[in-house]
């Protein structure tokens, strides 16, 4: 109970200072494995981005997002655009938005829509073996920088986004 | 020296975050001897190896996803054992102790032995990063399957692509495995 309470106090501080990134009340979208890169990587170019893939089933994954939520706070929306991709089944998507709106997270999410996760998978990255979370850095130029795998800290996340800001114009 | 130190400190910090190790198909899988999550007798892929081929399942007691296919791992256990090929679990994550991955096993009726991985020795020397996550072995220990059990995640009744099964029918029946390397989402090994 206790570190839900503290769960949600990181993720509203974090909420109010990522205004210009906040994207809570936006509905979760589905992607699917070819839509990847047009959909989800391609719009944020110009800034560094960072996908965080996580599932609601996945502890971890939720444990980081006050981590994510604070490293985000710390760069402005002019460099850095977060955005989760949420690998949960379909018929979990109401478990999806729930979860965002209660913790109000402050990032777009999308969930994934594949007949076979490999699918997606690949088309993310190749090296990926699927194991959640995963997170994924791309430069200014939509180019591959960093993959974090396994969950991370606020300092994990914002030592990635510096280096692939450092790595571009 | 010091150059060589720092390097391999290097190293020791890059295969503690992602494991390092990518095996390829037909190459020799690492031998291990890990104790028994059941009473620590010691479990050797060596002496496992004597059957038609191992399966080496890297496996979790709170991964939903692991969970949800406790009863197909333990149907393709008991249909494959008898037909001469032999099974391993393997519990690397740090937080789930021998007592714990026990109990789970006798719960949910996984009759194959079950290793405890202390320090995630092997899920390292293998390249494991999620459960499940499944080694399919020869006899000599060469690697003839990597993957997943199948892609249906957390349905039983939906299963479309049976690839482990299909990787051990093929191997009983002498022939390649038609999809040696496949993928699916799962929790990360929570390693020391």
């Amino acid at each position: 109970v206790r570190r839900d309470a503290r769960l949600r106090t990181a993720l509203s501080a974090a909420a109010f200072a990522c205004a210009a990134l906040s994207a809570a009340a936006e509905p979760v979208k589905l992607v699917r494995p070819d839509q990847y890169r047009a959909r989800v990587v391609a719009p944020k170019r110009g800034r560094v981005l960072l996908v965080n893939f996580w599932a609601t089933w996945c502890d971890p994954c939720r444990e980081e997002m006050p981590a994510l939520a604070a490293a985000a706070k710390d760069f402005p929306s002019r460099d850095l655009a977060v955005v989760l991709v949420s690998i949960d089944s379909l018929k979990r998507s109401p478990d999806v938005a729930k979860f965002l709106a209660r913790e109000k997270v402050p990032f777009v999410c999308w969930q994934v829509k594949a007949r076979d996760a490999q699918d997606f998978i690949d088309a993310v990255d190749k090296g990926w073996s699927g194991a959640v979370p995963y997170t994924l850095v791309y430069d200014r130029k939509g180019a591959l920088a960093a993959k974090l795998a396994g969950p991370q800290t606020r300092q994990a996340f914002g030592e990635a986004v510096k280096k692939a800001l450092a790595g571009g114009p | 020296v010091k150059k060589i130190l720092v390097l391999a400190a290097a190293l020791g910090l890059a295969a503690s975050a992602a494991p390092a190790a990518d095996l390829a198909i037909g190459a020799p899988a690492p031998d291990f001897t890990l104790p028994s999550a059941r009473d620590g007798a010691p479990l050797s892929l060596k002496e496992l190896a004597k059957g038609k081929a191992v399966v080496v399942m890297f496996i979790a007691t709170k991964c939903p996803v692991s969970n949800a296919y406790n009863d197909r791992m333990g149907a393709i256990a008991r249909e494959y054992s008898s037909k001469g090929i032999q099974f391993v679990g393997i519990n690397s994550n740090k937080a789930e102790s021998a007592e714990e991955v026990a109990a789970h096993a006798q719960e949910h009726r996984l009759t194959f032995p079950i290793a405890k991985d202390p320090g995630n020795k092997v899920a390292d020397l293998y390249g494991a990063t999620r459960t499940p996550e499944v080694f399919v072995l020869s006899p000599k220990g060469d690697l003839l399957y990597h993957g997943r059990i199948d892609e249906s995640q957390d349905d039983p009744k939906n299963v479309r692509s049976p690839d482990l099964r299909n990787a051990l029918d093929a191997i009983l029946a002498g022939k390649p495995v038609p999809a040696p390397v496949t993928k699916a989402f799962g929790c990360t090994i929570k390693r020391v």
